[in-house]
């Protein structure tokens, strides 16, 4: 009986503790990582929009795969505040695992102005290319419409295709199919704040 | 003479863990992350420090309380213990090296389960008082660092050209084995490092004993 | 159909052993013969399904709800082993034949990678309950198939002959070094 106790005890004194611990050092740490993580999302924005001096945050809730969800619309604007682009996030399940990216669409919302992965854990020295210049360059001035395409082995020849990487595929159309699916949904939404705002 | 016992124990329980006993190359402990992040040699080189904090902090904590523990619950407790250590280690490499902690991945919060750590705790600290259980667990983790940082040396050098990040062999002069990147060139690279070195000691060995 | 994607990828694409490197302590260890292999895949199989479900309970249920994802790691090892010394013990009870093949491997699973990987990465890629139930079945299936493959191969290798420095270990890492590119072959059946 006493010794059970005892067993009891030293469990829950040990996993309070660590707990405690944790809490503590979680607590500590947690300002300077999302800080991190801010500073992550400011420099991706400011690379994938041209001309952009400075952004704002709109908010939107929108109806996503698992019920209603918050949309980050980054609106570019320029030294004199003049619209310049906007700037979201659009992630998808890849190879591996989730790639999360922020994209830029240019003014006139008809093609994206940049491109960056933010988050990935695809295969190293295959998938993980998706974060080099070569693959995420070509979405520089990339028409969206209808939608993007990917081709393999070639070089695009419409305006709106990137070429795949050899051997990555999955992880190249994971990212075309998050950019697609979120430009509709960024592009409804861009649409109704300008109507409203008007 | 307990003193004398324990000096040189302290220099020998270091020095035992970096090749007689190392954990990956003879006792084949913690395969799994000297497998998984050894693709570059930065990435060895920071799981295998991360690794070494997890252990020396773990061996140390189970040291101290070595003799409050019930016997029954001791390995739960342990976990605990060493599940603590890591996630501090994961949150740390998350808030100061960021870059490190996303090319590390979820392979962080899995040194939980390198059996090392455990082993470690289970079979030297348990039974040990603090300095022995310290020097062991610096020796085991600098010998799991090692062996990290060559397998990533090689694997970045012939999968990449490159090494600690730095190009030296760009596309034009050579085409990098991919293969070495993947898995398959962890699992390749690891059994014929160990084959070699068990070649070259036993052959150092039998010359040893013919001379 | 997500369900039976993420059930193949667990299972052959992405393999746990073989992609992940995820569960080679006892993929080294427990693989010289065939019907130990299965065994230990089987039990693998059972703790790592009750783990992913369990687990995701606990993710959404309380630690994104009261936001201690601190704490994720701590409470995943510590279901994993409670869970492991349930399934000893029922067994134990119900089953003594079945304890007497599979009860020497439960305690060896307590600190088999692959389970506690398996539940983070599904906490990782945001799955559904129904997902993370499937990915568990088919990270067992995927575990259970690498292991019973290697054993296999190990049986045969025993009439090989192997040179002295390359004997055990070093031999089978190079084995699960192939065995790791013809299932990348795979690859292209799964286009998510």
């Amino acid at each position: 009986m006493n010794h059970s106790i005892k067993m009891l005890l030293t469990l829950t004194v040990t996993a309070v503790v660590m707990g405690g611990v944790l809490a503590g050092f979680y607590k500590f740490v947690e300002p300077k990582i999302e800080e991190n993580r801010l500073i992550e999302e400011k420099l991706a924005i400011m690379a994938v929009v041209d001309g952009i001096v400075d952004y704002e945050i709109i908010e939107v809730e929108i109806e996503g795969k698992k019920g209603p969800e918050i949309l980050q619309l980054f609106r570019g604007v320029d030294g004199e505040g003049k619209l310049v682009g906007y700037a979201f996030l659009a992630k998808g399940p890849g190879f591996a695992g989730i790639i999360s990216m922020m994209v830029g669409l240019k003014v006139d919302l008809k093609h994206l102005s940049g491109m960056k992965v933010l988050e990935q854990i695809e295969t190293p020295g295959l998938g993980n290319k998706i974060v080099e210049e070569k693959f995420d360059g070509q979405f520089r001035g990339l028409a969206i419409e209808p939608k993007i395409e990917y081709i393999k082995n070639k070089k695009p020849f419409k305006p709106n295709q990137i070429q795949a990487i050899t051997g990555a595929t999955i992880s190249c159309v994971a990212v075309v199919d998050a950019l697609n699916n979120r430009i509709v949904i960024v592009l409804d939404v861009i649409a109704n704040l300008e109507s409203g705002g008007k | 003479m307990a003193s004398s016992s324990i000096k040189k124990g302290l220099t020998y329980e270091f020095k035992k863990g970096l090749w007689t006993e190392n954990a990956v190359i003879k006792l084949l402990l913690g395969m799994c992350p000297a497998l998984a992040v050894s693709n570059s040699a930065t990435n060895g080189l920071a799981m295998g420090l991360a690794s070494t904090f997890v252990v020396m902090s773990a061996s140390t904590f189970v040291s101290i309380i070595r003799r409050i523990v019930p016997k029954e619950v001791r390995i739960p407790t342990y976990i605990v213990i060493i599940a603590g250590f890591v996630t501090l280690a994961d949150l740390f490499l998350k808030a100061y090296f960021p870059p490190i902690s996303k090319s590390l991945g979820p392979y962080v919060p899995l040194i939980v389960v390198n059996c090392m750590i455990m082993g470690r705790a289970e079979f030297f600290a348990s039974k040990h008082t603090i300095p022995p259980s310290l020097a062991d667990a610096l020796g085991t983790g600098l010998g799991f660092t090692w062996v990290l940082v060559l397998m990533g040396a090689i694997r970045e050098v012939l999968g990449s050209g490159a090494i600690f990040g730095y190009v030296f062999m760009g596309e034009d002069v050579f085409t990098p084995w991919v293969v070495m990147i993947l898995p398959a060139g962890a699992f390749i690279t690891l059994g014929l490092l160990i084959g070699f070195i068990n070649f070259a000691t036993s052959r150092k060995s039998s010359k040893g004993a013919c001379s | 159909m997500t369900i039976l994607l993420v059930f193949i990828s667990a299972a052959i694409v992405n393999n746990l052993v073989l992609a992940y490197f995820l569960g080679i302590c006892p993929f080294l260890g427990v693989s010289k013969r065939l019907d130990t292999a299965v065994n230990m895949g089987l039990a693998t199989t059972f703790v790592m399904t009750l783990a992913a479900v369990i687990t995701w309970l606990i993710n959404n249920l309380i630690l994104i709800p009261y936001n201690l994802p601190f704490l994720q790691n701590v409470s995943y090892i510590i279901t994993i082993a409670s869970l492991v010394q349930l399934v000893e013990m029922f067994i134990r009870k119900t089953s003594p034949t079945l304890y007497r093949s599979l009860g020497i491997f439960l305690p060896l699973i307590v600190t088999n990678c692959a389970i506690l990987g398996l539940t983070l990465f599904a906490a990782l890629k945001e799955y559904s309950f129904m997902e993370s139930l499937f990915y568990g079945i088919g990270g067992g299936a995927g575990f259970t198939l690498a292991l019973v493959i290697m054993a296999g191969i190990r049986e045969e290798l025993e009439f090989a002959d192997v040179p002295k420095s390359l004997q055990g270990a070093p031999m089978t890492l190079l084995i699960a070094g192939m065995l790791s590119l013809a299932f990348m072959g795979f690859a292209g059946l799964l286009s998510v």
